[in-house]
Protein backbone atom coordinates (compact mmCIF):
# COMPACT_ATOMS: atom_id res chain seq x y z
CA UNK A 1 0.00 0.00 0.00
CA UNK A 2 1.62 3.25 -1.11
CA UNK A 3 1.45 6.10 1.35
CA UNK A 4 3.38 8.76 -0.56
CA UNK A 5 2.45 12.32 0.39
CA UNK A 6 0.76 12.88 -2.97
CA UNK A 7 -0.86 16.29 -3.35
CA UNK A 8 0.33 17.49 0.07
CA UNK A 9 3.92 16.56 -0.83
CA UNK A 10 3.66 18.22 -4.21
CA UNK A 11 2.22 21.39 -2.65
CA UNK A 12 4.80 21.45 0.12
CA UNK A 13 7.77 20.92 -2.23
CA UNK A 14 6.72 23.57 -4.72
CA UNK A 15 5.41 26.15 -2.27
CA UNK A 16 8.51 25.85 -0.06
CA UNK A 17 10.81 26.34 -3.02
CA UNK A 18 9.01 29.16 -4.77
CA UNK A 19 8.07 31.09 -1.62
CA UNK A 20 11.76 31.10 -0.77
CA UNK A 21 12.63 32.37 -4.26
CA UNK A 22 10.02 35.11 -3.81
CA UNK A 23 11.54 35.94 -0.40
CA UNK A 24 15.00 36.23 -1.97
CA UNK A 25 13.58 38.70 -4.48
CA UNK A 26 11.86 40.67 -1.73
CA UNK A 27 15.10 40.81 0.31
CA UNK A 28 17.02 41.86 -2.79
CA UNK A 29 14.63 44.78 -3.31
CA UNK A 30 14.80 45.82 0.36
CA UNK A 31 18.48 45.26 1.12
CA UNK A 32 20.29 45.14 -2.23
CA UNK A 33 21.28 41.50 -1.76
CA UNK A 34 21.71 39.29 -4.86
CA UNK A 35 18.41 38.67 -6.63
CA UNK A 36 17.23 35.38 -8.11
CA UNK A 37 16.96 35.10 -11.85
CA UNK A 38 13.67 36.02 -13.52
CA UNK A 39 11.08 33.24 -13.80
CA UNK A 40 11.13 31.17 -16.98
CA UNK A 41 8.34 28.96 -18.28
CA UNK A 42 4.73 28.58 -17.24
CA UNK A 43 5.45 26.63 -14.05
CA UNK A 44 7.76 29.26 -12.58
CA UNK A 45 5.50 32.08 -13.71
CA UNK A 46 2.50 30.43 -11.99
CA UNK A 47 4.27 29.85 -8.68
CA UNK A 48 6.09 33.19 -8.56
CA UNK A 49 3.60 35.55 -10.17
CA UNK A 50 0.31 34.01 -8.98
CA UNK A 51 0.78 31.63 -6.06
CA UNK A 52 3.35 33.64 -4.07
CA UNK A 53 1.42 36.98 -4.18
CA UNK A 54 -1.87 35.22 -3.30
CA UNK A 55 -0.16 33.43 -0.38
CA UNK A 56 1.35 36.74 0.79
CA UNK A 57 -2.06 38.40 0.72
CA UNK A 58 -3.63 35.86 3.06
CA UNK A 59 -3.52 36.63 6.79
CA UNK A 60 -1.11 34.48 8.81
CA UNK A 61 -3.82 32.71 10.87
CA UNK A 62 -5.46 31.48 7.65
CA UNK A 63 -2.15 30.41 6.12
CA UNK A 64 -1.22 28.63 9.34
CA UNK A 65 -4.59 26.87 9.46
CA UNK A 66 -4.19 25.63 5.87
CA UNK A 67 -0.68 24.34 6.60
CA UNK A 68 -1.90 22.54 9.70
CA UNK A 69 -4.56 20.69 7.72
CA UNK A 70 -1.83 18.93 5.73
CA UNK A 71 -1.04 15.37 6.85
CA UNK A 72 2.02 15.18 9.06
CA UNK A 73 3.67 14.69 12.42
CA UNK A 74 2.27 18.02 13.63
CA UNK A 75 -1.19 16.40 13.78
CA UNK A 76 0.03 13.77 16.25
CA UNK A 77 0.44 14.21 20.01
CA UNK A 78 3.17 16.71 20.91
CA UNK A 79 3.66 18.54 24.17
CA UNK A 80 2.71 22.24 24.00
CA UNK A 81 5.55 24.79 24.12
CA UNK A 82 6.92 25.36 27.61
CA UNK A 83 5.47 28.23 29.62
CA UNK A 84 7.37 30.50 32.01
CA UNK A 85 7.13 29.26 35.58
CA UNK A 86 7.30 31.00 38.94
CA UNK A 87 10.43 31.47 41.06
CA UNK A 88 12.50 28.33 41.70
CA UNK A 89 12.89 29.08 45.39
CA UNK B 1 11.77 -14.84 26.78
CA UNK B 2 13.41 -11.47 25.99
CA UNK B 3 11.59 -9.07 23.71
CA UNK B 4 13.21 -8.67 20.33
CA UNK B 5 13.74 -5.22 18.87
CA UNK B 6 14.86 -4.96 15.27
CA UNK B 7 16.44 -1.68 14.17
CA UNK B 8 16.91 -0.88 10.48
CA UNK B 9 19.82 1.53 10.07
CA UNK B 10 23.17 1.93 11.81
CA UNK B 11 23.54 5.71 11.83
CA UNK B 12 23.07 8.10 14.73
CA UNK B 13 19.33 7.38 14.97
CA UNK B 14 19.75 3.61 14.74
CA UNK B 15 22.50 3.36 17.34
CA UNK B 16 20.81 5.93 19.58
CA UNK B 17 17.75 3.68 19.39
CA UNK B 18 19.77 0.59 20.26
CA UNK B 19 21.16 2.33 23.35
CA UNK B 20 17.69 3.55 24.28
CA UNK B 21 16.22 0.05 24.12
CA UNK B 22 19.05 -1.39 26.23
CA UNK B 23 18.74 1.40 28.81
CA UNK B 24 15.01 0.75 29.20
CA UNK B 25 15.22 -3.03 29.01
CA UNK B 26 18.74 -4.40 29.55
CA UNK B 27 17.55 -7.93 28.81
CA UNK B 28 16.10 -7.03 25.42
CA UNK B 29 17.33 -8.77 22.32
CA UNK B 30 18.48 -5.92 20.02
CA UNK B 31 19.49 -6.48 16.40
CA UNK B 32 20.68 -3.63 14.17
CA UNK B 33 20.78 -4.15 10.41
CA UNK B 34 23.03 -1.89 8.37
CA UNK B 35 23.91 -2.05 4.68
CA UNK B 36 27.32 -0.58 5.42
CA UNK B 37 30.62 -2.01 6.61
CA UNK B 38 30.70 0.15 9.74
CA UNK B 39 28.54 1.86 12.31
CA UNK B 40 29.29 4.51 14.87
CA UNK B 41 31.39 6.89 12.86
CA UNK B 42 30.79 10.54 12.20
CA UNK B 43 29.94 11.04 8.51
CA UNK B 44 29.75 14.77 9.25
CA UNK B 45 33.52 14.68 9.83
CA UNK B 46 34.34 13.41 6.33
CA UNK B 47 34.71 16.86 4.68
CA UNK B 48 37.18 17.86 7.39
CA UNK B 49 39.42 14.88 6.63
CA UNK B 50 39.23 15.78 2.92
CA UNK B 51 40.17 19.35 3.84
CA UNK B 52 43.12 18.27 5.98
CA UNK B 53 41.81 19.65 9.26
CA UNK B 54 41.49 16.08 10.60
CA UNK B 55 44.54 13.94 9.78
CA UNK B 56 42.83 10.60 9.10
CA UNK B 57 39.48 8.84 8.80
CA UNK B 58 40.14 6.53 11.75
CA UNK B 59 39.49 9.42 14.12
CA UNK B 60 35.88 9.60 12.93
CA UNK B 61 35.05 6.24 14.48
CA UNK B 62 33.38 6.73 17.84
CA UNK B 63 33.56 3.13 19.02
CA UNK B 64 34.94 -0.17 17.76
CA UNK B 65 32.70 -3.06 16.74
CA UNK B 66 33.52 -4.86 19.99
CA UNK B 67 31.86 -2.04 21.99
CA UNK B 68 28.48 -3.07 20.59
CA UNK B 69 29.14 -6.75 21.20
CA UNK B 70 30.01 -5.85 24.82
CA UNK B 71 26.80 -3.81 25.12
CA UNK B 72 24.73 -6.75 23.95
CA UNK B 73 23.76 -5.07 20.67
CA UNK B 74 23.90 -7.44 17.70
CA UNK B 75 24.95 -5.38 14.68
CA UNK B 76 24.59 -7.20 11.35
CA UNK B 77 26.90 -5.42 8.89
CA UNK B 78 26.41 -5.28 5.11
CA UNK B 79 22.96 -6.78 5.54
CA UNK B 80 19.95 -5.43 3.70
CA UNK B 81 16.37 -5.48 4.93
CA UNK B 82 14.17 -5.82 1.85
CA UNK B 83 10.65 -5.75 3.30
CA UNK B 84 8.59 -5.01 6.40
CA UNK B 85 5.33 -6.76 7.23
CA UNK B 86 3.78 -4.76 10.05
CA UNK B 87 0.79 -7.11 10.39
CA UNK B 88 2.96 -10.21 10.81
CA UNK B 89 5.60 -8.32 12.84
CA UNK B 90 8.38 -9.52 10.52
CA UNK B 91 11.10 -8.13 8.31
CA UNK B 92 12.68 -9.87 5.35
CA UNK B 93 16.46 -9.86 5.49
CA UNK B 94 18.81 -10.79 2.66
CA UNK B 95 20.61 -13.98 3.66
CA UNK B 96 18.43 -14.53 6.74
CA UNK B 97 14.91 -14.78 5.38
CA UNK B 98 11.96 -13.78 7.51
CA UNK B 99 12.85 -12.37 10.94
CA UNK B 100 10.22 -11.77 13.60
CA UNK B 101 10.25 -8.67 15.84
CA UNK B 102 8.32 -7.52 18.86
CA UNK B 103 9.27 -3.91 18.22
CA UNK B 104 10.68 -2.36 15.06
CA UNK B 105 12.58 0.91 14.78
CA UNK B 106 12.99 2.45 11.33
CA UNK B 107 16.15 4.56 11.14
CA UNK B 108 16.84 4.31 7.44
CA UNK B 109 18.22 7.84 7.13
CA UNK B 110 18.45 9.85 3.95
CA UNK B 111 19.59 9.93 0.37
CA UNK B 112 20.73 12.81 -1.79
CA UNK B 113 17.95 14.12 -4.01
CA UNK B 114 18.39 12.88 -7.55
CA UNK B 115 20.07 15.69 -9.54
CA UNK B 116 17.59 14.74 -12.29
CA UNK B 117 19.90 15.25 -15.27
CA UNK B 118 21.56 12.88 -17.72
CA UNK B 119 25.02 11.50 -17.03
CA UNK B 120 24.22 10.46 -13.47
CA UNK B 121 25.83 7.07 -14.02
CA UNK B 122 29.26 8.42 -14.96
CA UNK B 123 32.34 7.76 -12.85
CA UNK B 124 33.69 10.75 -10.99
CA UNK B 125 30.44 11.78 -9.27
CA UNK B 126 31.02 11.82 -5.52
CA UNK B 127 28.14 11.59 -3.04
CA UNK B 128 29.75 12.18 0.37
CA UNK B 129 28.27 9.74 2.86
CA UNK B 130 30.03 6.41 3.36
CA UNK B 131 33.37 6.46 5.17
CA UNK B 132 34.93 3.54 3.26
CA UNK B 133 34.11 5.20 -0.05
CA UNK B 134 35.36 8.52 1.34
CA UNK B 135 38.74 6.90 1.98
CA UNK B 136 38.92 5.97 -1.72
CA UNK B 137 37.62 9.36 -2.85
CA UNK B 138 40.26 11.08 -0.76
CA UNK B 139 42.92 9.58 -3.05
CA UNK B 140 40.95 10.84 -6.07
CA UNK B 141 40.83 14.34 -4.59
CA UNK B 142 44.60 14.19 -4.24
CA UNK B 143 44.88 13.82 -8.03
CA UNK B 144 42.05 16.21 -8.95
CA UNK B 145 42.83 19.46 -10.74
CA UNK B 146 39.28 20.84 -11.21
CA UNK B 147 36.16 20.03 -9.27
CA UNK B 148 32.56 21.20 -9.44
CA UNK B 149 30.37 21.17 -6.33
CA UNK B 150 26.68 20.93 -7.16
CA UNK B 151 24.52 23.00 -4.79
CA UNK B 152 25.52 25.09 -1.80
CA UNK B 153 23.74 23.19 0.93
CA UNK B 154 25.39 22.50 4.30
CA UNK B 155 27.58 19.70 2.93
CA UNK B 156 28.37 21.67 -0.21
CA UNK B 157 29.70 24.50 1.96
CA UNK B 158 32.04 22.15 3.77
CA UNK B 159 33.21 20.44 0.59
CA UNK B 160 33.89 23.73 -1.22
CA UNK B 161 36.14 24.80 1.63
CA UNK B 162 37.77 21.35 1.84
CA UNK B 163 38.57 21.18 -1.87
CA UNK B 164 39.94 24.73 -1.86
CA UNK B 165 42.14 23.82 1.11
CA UNK B 166 43.46 20.87 -0.91
CA UNK B 167 44.46 23.22 -3.73
CA UNK B 168 41.80 21.97 -6.16
CA UNK B 169 40.36 24.53 -8.60
CA UNK B 170 36.83 24.50 -7.26
CA UNK B 171 33.64 25.70 -8.90
CA UNK B 172 30.37 25.91 -6.99
CA UNK B 173 27.09 25.94 -8.91
CA UNK B 174 23.77 26.68 -7.26
CA UNK B 175 20.36 27.68 -8.63
CA UNK B 176 19.87 30.26 -5.86
CA UNK B 177 21.29 33.80 -5.80
CA UNK B 178 23.64 33.05 -2.88
CA UNK B 179 24.97 30.13 -0.84
CA UNK B 180 22.90 28.20 1.70
CA UNK B 181 19.92 30.22 0.52
CA UNK B 182 17.40 27.68 1.81
CA UNK B 183 18.21 28.60 5.42
CA UNK B 184 20.68 31.49 5.73
CA UNK B 185 20.33 35.18 4.97
CA UNK B 186 22.31 36.88 2.21
CA UNK B 187 24.13 39.30 4.53
CA UNK B 188 25.31 36.36 6.64
CA UNK B 189 26.60 34.53 3.57
CA UNK B 190 28.28 37.49 1.78
CA UNK B 191 31.48 37.37 3.90
CA UNK B 192 31.61 33.58 3.44
CA UNK B 193 31.44 33.99 -0.33
CA UNK B 194 34.17 36.65 -0.19
CA UNK B 195 36.39 34.29 1.77
CA UNK B 196 35.86 31.54 -0.80
CA UNK B 197 36.87 33.94 -3.55
CA UNK B 198 40.03 34.71 -1.56
CA UNK B 199 40.69 30.95 -1.56
CA UNK B 200 40.31 30.95 -5.36
CA UNK B 201 36.85 29.35 -5.49
CA UNK B 202 34.70 30.21 -8.53
CA UNK B 203 31.08 30.86 -7.57
CA UNK B 204 28.27 30.39 -10.08
CA UNK B 205 24.93 31.42 -8.53
CA UNK B 206 21.57 31.52 -10.31
CA UNK B 207 23.06 28.63 -12.26
CA UNK B 208 21.19 25.40 -12.91
CA UNK B 209 22.73 21.99 -13.50
CA UNK B 210 21.77 20.63 -16.95
CA UNK B 211 23.98 17.60 -17.61
CA UNK B 212 27.01 15.64 -16.48
CA UNK B 213 29.12 15.40 -19.62
CA UNK B 214 31.20 12.24 -19.96
CA UNK B 215 33.96 10.72 -22.02
CA UNK B 216 34.78 7.01 -21.88
CA UNK B 217 32.34 6.53 -19.01
CA UNK B 218 33.93 9.20 -16.85
CA UNK B 219 32.76 12.75 -16.17
CA UNK B 220 34.76 15.43 -17.97
CA UNK B 221 32.51 18.45 -17.53
CA UNK B 222 29.30 19.81 -16.08
CA UNK B 223 26.90 21.58 -18.41
CA UNK B 224 24.99 24.38 -16.70
CA UNK B 225 22.53 27.10 -17.63
CA UNK B 226 25.46 29.52 -17.84
CA UNK B 227 27.95 27.34 -19.72
CA UNK B 228 30.10 24.24 -19.49
CA UNK B 229 32.60 23.72 -16.67
CA UNK B 230 35.36 21.15 -17.18
CA UNK B 231 35.74 18.85 -14.16
CA UNK B 232 37.73 15.79 -13.08
CA UNK B 233 35.48 15.40 -10.04
CA UNK B 234 31.90 16.42 -9.26
CA UNK B 235 30.68 16.55 -5.66
CA UNK B 236 26.91 16.24 -5.45
CA UNK B 237 25.37 17.92 -2.44
CA UNK B 238 21.74 18.13 -3.40
CA UNK B 239 19.32 18.29 -0.47
CA UNK B 240 18.64 15.35 1.83
CA UNK B 241 15.52 13.30 1.10
CA UNK B 242 14.18 10.68 3.51
CA UNK B 243 15.09 7.11 2.63
CA UNK B 244 11.62 5.75 3.20
CA UNK B 245 10.89 3.37 0.34
CA UNK B 246 10.87 0.35 2.68
CA UNK B 247 8.55 1.96 5.23
CA UNK B 248 6.26 3.40 2.56
CA UNK B 249 5.96 0.00 0.89
CA UNK B 250 4.90 -1.39 4.28
CA UNK B 251 2.10 1.17 4.48
CA UNK B 252 3.61 3.34 7.22
CA UNK B 253 2.22 6.84 6.81
CA UNK B 254 4.37 9.69 5.52
CA UNK B 255 3.77 13.43 5.81
CA UNK B 256 4.03 16.27 3.32
CA UNK B 257 7.84 16.38 3.66
CA UNK B 258 8.14 12.72 2.72
CA UNK B 259 9.27 11.95 6.29
CA UNK B 260 7.48 9.32 8.35
CA UNK B 261 4.72 10.69 10.56
CA UNK B 262 5.58 10.23 14.25
CA UNK B 263 4.29 11.49 17.57
CA UNK B 264 6.35 12.77 20.50
CA UNK B 265 7.22 9.17 21.45
CA UNK B 266 8.53 8.64 17.89
CA UNK B 267 5.73 6.16 17.27
CA UNK B 268 4.65 5.70 13.64
CA UNK B 269 1.21 4.86 12.28
CA UNK B 270 1.97 1.11 12.43
CA UNK B 271 1.63 -0.98 15.59
CA UNK B 272 4.91 -1.53 17.48
CA UNK B 273 6.87 0.48 14.91
CA UNK B 274 8.91 3.50 15.90
CA UNK B 275 11.10 5.71 13.71
CA UNK B 276 13.84 8.31 14.15
CA UNK B 277 16.36 10.51 12.35
CA UNK B 278 16.23 11.73 8.79
CA UNK B 279 13.50 9.21 7.96
CA UNK B 280 10.95 11.17 10.03
CA UNK B 281 9.46 14.65 10.14
CA UNK B 282 9.21 16.72 13.33
CA UNK B 283 7.05 19.80 13.94
CA UNK B 284 8.72 23.20 14.23
CA UNK B 285 8.22 24.62 17.71
CA UNK B 286 6.75 27.95 16.57
CA UNK B 287 4.73 27.21 13.45
CA UNK B 288 4.16 23.49 14.09
CA UNK B 289 4.81 22.86 10.39
CA UNK B 290 6.79 19.64 10.02
CA UNK B 291 10.49 19.67 9.14
CA UNK B 292 12.61 16.85 7.74
CA UNK B 293 16.38 16.54 7.40
CA UNK B 294 17.72 17.94 10.67
CA UNK B 295 21.14 17.30 12.24
CA UNK B 296 22.99 14.32 13.68
CA UNK B 297 22.29 15.49 17.23
CA UNK B 298 18.56 15.57 16.44
CA UNK B 299 18.77 12.07 14.96
CA UNK B 300 20.59 10.68 17.98
CA UNK B 301 18.15 12.22 20.48
CA UNK B 302 15.18 10.98 18.46
CA UNK B 303 16.76 7.52 18.38
CA UNK B 304 17.15 7.54 22.17
CA UNK B 305 13.48 8.45 22.46
CA UNK B 306 12.31 5.79 20.01
CA UNK B 307 14.51 3.15 21.66
CA UNK B 308 13.44 4.00 25.20
CA UNK B 309 9.77 3.76 24.27
CA UNK B 310 10.24 0.63 22.19
CA UNK B 311 12.01 -0.88 25.21
CA UNK B 312 9.00 -0.23 27.42
CA UNK B 313 10.23 3.03 28.97
CA UNK B 314 8.79 6.54 28.76
CA UNK B 315 10.51 9.34 26.91
CA UNK B 316 9.16 12.24 24.88
CA UNK B 317 10.82 14.22 22.12
CA UNK B 318 9.84 17.85 21.60
CA UNK B 319 9.04 20.11 18.68
CA UNK B 320 12.25 21.63 17.34
CA UNK B 321 13.73 25.14 17.17
CA UNK B 322 16.71 23.95 15.13
CA UNK B 323 19.94 25.50 16.39
CA UNK B 324 22.52 25.13 13.61
CA UNK B 325 26.06 26.13 12.82
CA UNK B 326 28.90 25.27 10.49
CA UNK B 327 32.30 26.52 9.41
CA UNK B 328 32.11 28.10 5.95
CA UNK B 329 35.16 29.55 4.23
CA UNK B 330 37.14 31.35 6.93
CA UNK B 331 33.99 32.01 8.98
CA UNK B 332 31.61 30.15 11.22
CA UNK B 333 27.91 30.76 10.69
CA UNK B 334 24.93 29.69 12.73
CA UNK B 335 21.47 30.46 13.94
CA UNK B 336 18.22 29.13 15.28
CA UNK B 337 14.67 28.91 13.96
CA UNK B 338 13.94 31.62 11.37
CA UNK B 339 16.17 34.00 9.46
CA UNK B 340 14.93 36.90 7.37
CA UNK B 341 14.69 34.80 4.21
CA UNK B 342 12.71 31.94 5.77
CA UNK B 343 10.44 34.26 7.78
CA UNK B 344 9.75 36.33 4.66
CA UNK B 345 9.01 33.16 2.67
CA UNK B 346 6.42 32.04 5.19
CA UNK B 347 5.03 35.57 5.45
CA UNK B 348 5.86 35.91 9.13
CA UNK B 349 6.32 39.58 10.12
CA UNK B 350 9.33 40.47 12.26
CA UNK B 351 11.29 43.25 13.91
CA UNK B 352 15.03 43.05 13.41
CA UNK B 353 17.79 43.69 15.94
CA UNK B 354 21.34 43.62 14.57
CA UNK B 355 24.70 44.17 16.23
CA UNK B 356 28.35 43.64 15.50
CA UNK B 357 30.46 42.77 18.49
CA UNK B 358 33.56 40.92 19.54
CA UNK B 359 34.23 37.50 21.03
CA UNK B 360 36.59 38.57 23.82
CA UNK B 361 38.15 41.79 25.13
CA UNK B 362 39.22 44.00 22.23
CA UNK B 363 42.85 44.03 23.44
CA UNK B 364 43.11 40.28 23.98
CA UNK B 365 44.97 38.30 21.26
CA UNK B 366 42.70 36.29 19.02
CA UNK B 367 39.68 38.55 19.40
CA UNK B 368 37.14 37.89 16.63
CA UNK B 369 34.24 39.88 15.20
CA UNK B 370 30.71 38.54 15.56
CA UNK B 371 27.56 39.71 13.83
CA UNK B 372 24.27 38.79 15.51
CA UNK B 373 20.82 39.24 13.95
CA UNK B 374 17.74 38.66 16.03
CA UNK B 375 14.17 38.47 14.72
CA UNK B 376 11.22 39.09 17.00
CA UNK B 377 7.46 39.06 16.63
CA UNK B 378 6.14 42.65 16.32
CA UNK B 379 4.20 43.75 19.38
CA UNK B 380 5.21 41.06 21.88
CA UNK B 381 8.85 41.26 20.71
CA UNK B 382 9.16 37.54 21.38
CA UNK B 383 12.23 36.09 19.71
CA UNK B 384 11.42 33.99 16.62
CA UNK B 385 14.83 33.56 15.04
CA UNK B 386 18.51 34.40 14.94
CA UNK B 387 21.47 34.24 12.59
CA UNK B 388 25.15 34.89 13.24
CA UNK B 389 28.54 35.00 11.62
CA UNK B 390 31.89 35.20 13.32
CA UNK B 391 35.40 33.84 13.52
CA UNK B 392 34.15 30.79 15.35
CA UNK B 393 34.23 31.57 19.04
CA UNK B 394 30.88 31.17 20.68
CA UNK B 395 28.74 30.77 17.56
CA UNK B 396 27.64 27.26 18.51
CA UNK B 397 26.95 28.18 22.13
CA UNK B 398 24.97 31.27 21.13
CA UNK B 399 22.93 29.24 18.61
CA UNK B 400 22.12 26.65 21.30
CA UNK B 401 21.20 29.39 23.78
CA UNK B 402 19.09 31.35 21.31
CA UNK B 403 17.14 28.21 20.35
CA UNK B 404 16.26 27.80 24.02
CA UNK B 405 15.45 31.50 24.31
CA UNK B 406 12.99 31.11 21.42
CA UNK B 407 11.57 27.95 22.94
CA UNK B 408 10.90 29.64 26.26
CA UNK B 409 9.41 32.74 24.69
CA UNK B 410 12.13 35.27 25.60
CA UNK B 411 11.70 38.77 24.26
CA UNK B 412 13.99 41.59 23.15
CA UNK B 413 13.33 43.05 26.63
CA UNK B 414 14.61 39.86 28.29
CA UNK B 415 17.70 39.61 26.11
CA UNK B 416 18.59 43.30 26.31
CA UNK B 417 18.84 42.97 30.09
CA UNK B 418 20.63 39.61 30.00
CA UNK B 419 23.73 39.23 32.17
CA UNK B 420 26.89 37.98 30.49
CA UNK B 421 30.29 36.63 31.44
CA UNK B 422 33.07 39.17 31.21
CA UNK B 423 36.63 37.89 31.27
CA UNK B 424 39.10 39.35 28.77
CA UNK B 425 40.28 36.02 27.36
CA UNK B 426 36.82 34.52 26.83
CA UNK B 427 34.20 37.27 26.75
CA UNK B 428 33.78 40.94 25.94
CA UNK B 429 32.20 43.58 28.14
CA UNK B 430 29.24 43.86 25.77
CA UNK B 431 27.61 40.60 24.73
CA UNK B 432 26.57 40.94 21.05
CA UNK B 433 23.19 39.30 21.77
CA UNK B 434 22.43 42.02 24.34
CA UNK B 435 23.42 44.77 21.93
CA UNK B 436 21.35 43.22 19.11
CA UNK B 437 18.29 42.94 21.36
CA UNK B 438 18.75 46.54 22.53
CA UNK B 439 18.99 47.68 18.92
CA UNK B 440 15.88 45.61 18.21
CA UNK B 441 13.99 47.49 20.92
CA UNK B 442 15.02 50.79 19.36
CA UNK B 443 13.93 49.52 15.94
CA UNK B 444 10.54 48.42 17.32
CA UNK B 445 10.07 51.82 18.96
CA UNK B 446 10.94 53.58 15.69
CA UNK B 447 8.31 51.51 13.87
CA UNK B 448 5.79 52.45 16.52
Amino acid sequence: MATSPGFAGWLRTNSEHYLLVAAHRSLARRTGSPAPRDPKGLKEIFWLRIFAPVYAALPWPLRSRIMRTMPGSHRQTWAPPPRPQGPAV
Amino acid sequence: MPRKTVIIGGGAAGLGSAGGVKAADPGADVVVYTEYEDVAYSPCGIPYVHGGEIPDFERLFLAGKQAYVDAGIDVRYETTVTAIDTAAHTVTVEGEGTVRYDQLIVATGWNYADPGVSGGDLEGLYYVKNIRKAMEWDKVIGETKRAVVVEAGPLGLEMVTALAHRGVETHLIDPNPYALAMMADPDIMAPVEDSWRELGVHLHFNTTLEEFVGEGGRVRAVRTSTGELPADLVVISTHKTPNNALAEAAGIKVGSTGGLIVDERMKTSAPDVWAAGDAVEIPHGLTRTPLQGLTGSHAYAQGKTAGTNAGGGERAYRAVYVPWGTPAGKWVIGGASFGEATATALGIPYVLGVAEGISRARYYPGVQKIKVKLLAEPGSLRLIGAQMIGGGEGIKERADFLAQAIRFGMTFHDLSTMENVYSPAIGALNEPIVVAATNGLAEAKKKG
